[in-house]
C-alpha cells in the first residue's frame, strides 16, 4: 500500500521536483562560474583572502533555494488534497489516516533530501576544484541551516495548507515564518555551527505537525461550518 | 438479518445552527436505503459522520458494529464511498488512477473497471481534469465497483450523468446489489432514480426525521387528495393529520397519512365543504414534494 501512496505523491510532484533540481543545478553552476570570473579578474589569492578573512559568502545566491524547494513541494503535494477536500479520498483508503499522512510526508521529505544531497555533493565536488578543503567544509556548514530551512518550510507549509480554518492557517504561518527567519538571521560563514543540532531537532519535531491538521480535518473543523 | 449501519441519537450543530436532532436509523445487510431531504437538511453531514470526516455533536454511528469515527482498515476495505460531485484525483489519468487504487484492494476487479471505461469515448491516458462531468462521474463509479465493496455509500451518485446512463447505472447497481448481497446507502437529487433503486426510504426535514419505512409502505400510506373548496374563505391549516396543504385559490392539494374516509370525516367535523374530491396517485418525487413542501 505504501507503494501506491508513494506513486500518487510522485505523480503530483514529479515535474516540479525535476524542474527544481534543474534550477538548483543551474544556480550551483552559476556560483562557480562567478567565482571563476572573480579569480580571473581579482586573482585567486585575493578571493581566498576575502572568503577567509572578510567572511565573504560567495554562494549567497543559494540561500533561499532550499526554502523555495520545501515550499513548492509542500504546495504541490497538499494543494490538490485540500481543493474540493480530496483528502477525504486518502482518509477513506484502508490504511490508518495518520499512517497515510506520514507516508505522504515521508515521500516529500525524501524527495527534498535527495535533491538537497545532490546539490551538496555537486557544490562540494565543484568547490574542491577551486577552493581548499577547509573553505568548502565551512561553506557546507554555512549552507546546512538553509537546508534545514528547506525541510522546516516543507513541514510548516504542509501543516498550514492542510489546516481547515483560515484563521489558524494565518496564525501558523506567522509562527512558521518567524521560526524560518531564525535560519537566515546571520550570513557569517559557519556561524550556525553551535545550534545546528537544535535546529535539526526542531525540524524533526515539525514533521509531526501535519498529523494535527489531519486530525482537525477529520474532526470536522471548518471556518464555514459545513465540512 | 444483521444491521450494517446503525445510527443512534445523531445530533449535529454547525455553530449554533441545528442541522438535525436525535436522528436514528439502521440499514440491514443487503438492503438499499435512500436518504432524501431538501438542500441543507444535512444529508452530506450524515455521510461525513459515517465516513469519520466529522464528529457529531451528539450520538454515534456504527458500521458493522464499529464506531464510524474509528473504523478499522478492514472495515474501510469493505466500504466504497462516492464523494458528492464525483471528486477524484484530477491530476491522474485513467490508467494511473486504476493503478493507484488497485494497490489497496485485494478484491480489485480490473476487468469490470476497464469494461466500463471502454464504453466511454476516452483514452486511458486522458487526465481526469480534462474530462466532462459525466465522464468523471463514470470513472468514479467504475472505481467503486472495481473495489467490490460490501457497503456502498453514494453521495448524489446521479450528479452529471445523462438520462440514459443514469438509467443503465441504476438498473445495473440494483441488479449487482441484489445478486451479490451488497448494502447501499445513497442519496440523489433525482428522485426518479431513487424510486427505481431503493428498498427503504429515510426522509429528513429541517432538524428531524419525517419518514423512515420501506418505499412501498411509504407510497401506500402517504396520500394526496385534490379537491375544491366550496367557500373561498375556508381556511385549512397543517396539523397532525394534514401533513401539507398546497392551495391555489379554491383548489387544494392535501397530503396526509390518513385514509380517504378519515379525511372525509375530518373535513366534515371541521365543517369544510368540498367538491371534486379525488385521490391522486403519486410517484416518489410527488410524495417527497408533498411531504416536504415546494419551498
Amino acid at each position: 500500500m505504501w507503494r501506491s501512496v508513494f506513486y500518487k505523491e510522485w505523480l503530483k510532484i514529479r515535474w516540479f521536483i525535476l524542474l527544481y533540481a534543474l534550477v538548483g543545478f543551474v544556480v550551483i553552476v552559476y556560483i562557480y562560474l562567478k567565482l571563476k570570473h572573480s579569480f580571473m579578474f581579482l586573482g585567486a589569492k585575493n578571493v581566498w583572502g576575502a572568503i577567509l578573512f572578510q567572511s565573504i559568502v560567495y554562494f549567497k545566491v543559494f540561500r533561499f533555494i532550499p526554502l523555495i524547494g520545501g515550499t513548492i513541494i509542500a504546495f504541490t503535494q497538499y494543494l490538490p488534497e485540500v481543493l474540493n477536500k480530496r483528502i477525504k479520498l486518502s482518509f477513506h483508503l484502508p490504511l490508518n489516516e495518520n499512517k497515510i499522512l506520514l507516508l505522504m510526508q515521508a515521500f516529500g521529505a525524501l524527495s527534498l533530501f535527495i535533491s538537497f544531497l545532490v546539490f551538496l555533493i555537486l557544490f562540494g565536488i565543484i568547490g574542491l576544484y577551486f577552493l581548499p578543503e577547509q573553505i568548502v567544509l565551512d561553506s557546507l556548514i554555512t549552507i546546512f541551516p538553509w537546508i534545514l530551512a528547506g525541510f522546516s518550510s516543507y513541514f510548516i507549509v504542509s501543516f498550514v495548507v492542510l489546516e481547515p480554518m483560515w484563521i489558524y492557517r494565518f496564525f501558523y504561518f506567522l509562527n512558521g515564518a518567524f521560526f524560518i527567519s531564525i535560519h537566515f538571521a546571520s550570513i557569517i560563514t559557519a556561524s550556525y555551527r553551535p545550534i545546528i543540532l537544535s535546529l535539526t531537532l526542531m525540524s524533526i519535531l515539525l514533521s509531526s505537525a501535519l498529523l494535527f491538521s489531519g486530525y482537525r480535518f477529520r474532526k470536522g473543523e471548518s471556518w464555514y461550518g459545513k465540512n | 438479518m444483521d444491521n450494517v449501519i446503525e445510527c443512534h441519537n445523531l445530533t449535529h450543530y454547525y455553530g449554533n445552527k441545528l442541522v438535525f436532532e436525535n436522528l436514528n436509523f439502521r440499514i440491514k445487510e443487503g438492503s438499499i436505503l435512500g436518504l432524501l431531504g431538501k438542500n441543507g437538511t444535512g444529508k452530506t453531514t450524515v455521510f461525513n459522520i459515517l465516513n469519520g470526516f466529522l464528529h457529531p455533536t451528539k450520538g454515534q454511528c456504527f458500521i458493522w458494529g464499529e464506531d464510524s469515527q474509528y473504523l478499522s482498515d478492514m472495515s474501510k476495505l469493505r466500504i466504497g464511498f462516492l464523494i458528492e460531485g464525483h471528486i477524484q484525483y484530477a491530476f491522474m489519468n485513467i490508467q494511473q488512477i486504476e493503478r493507484f487504487y488497485r494497490g489497496f484492494y485485494p478484491r480489485w476487479k480490473s476487468a469490470s473497471f476497464w469494461e466500463l471505461i471502454s464504453k466511454l469515448d476516452i483514452s486511458p491516458r486522458q487526465r481526469i481534469s480534462t474530462m466532462s462531468c459525466g465522464q468523471r462521474s463514470q470513472v468514479a463509479l467504475g472505481l467503486i465497483l472495481a473495489q467490490d465493496p460490501d457497503l456502498l455509500i453514494l453521495d448524489d451518485f446521479s450528479m452529471g450523468l445523462d438520462p440514459g446512463y443514469r438509467r443503465l447505472f441504476v438498473d445495473y447497481l440494483r441488479e449487482y446489489a441484489k445478486s451479490e448481497n451488497k448494502t447501499i446507502f445513497t442519496t440523489s437529487h433525482i428522485i426518479q432514480d431513487m424510486e427505481r433503486l431503493i428498498d427503504d426510504v429515510l426522509i429528513i426535514g429541517s432538524n428531524n426525521v419525517l419518514v423512515q419505512s420501506t418505499l412501498n409502505e411509504f407510497l401506500d400510506n402517504f396520500n394526496r387528495f385534490d379537491f375544491e373548496l366550496e367557500e373561498s374563505k375556508t381556511e385549512l391549516k397543517k396539523d397532525a393529520i394534514l401533513v401539507n396543504i398546497e392551495r391555489v385559490k379554491n383548489k387544494v392539494e392535501l397530503y396526509t397519512f390518513s385514509s380517504e374516509n378519515e379525511i372525509y370525516k375530518y373535513l366534515a367535523d371541521k365543517n369544510v365543504s368540498v367538491k371534486n374530491f379525488k385521490r391522486v396517485s403519486m410517484a416518489l418525487e410527488d410524495a417527497f414534494i408533498g411531504l416536504t413542501g415546494k419551498y
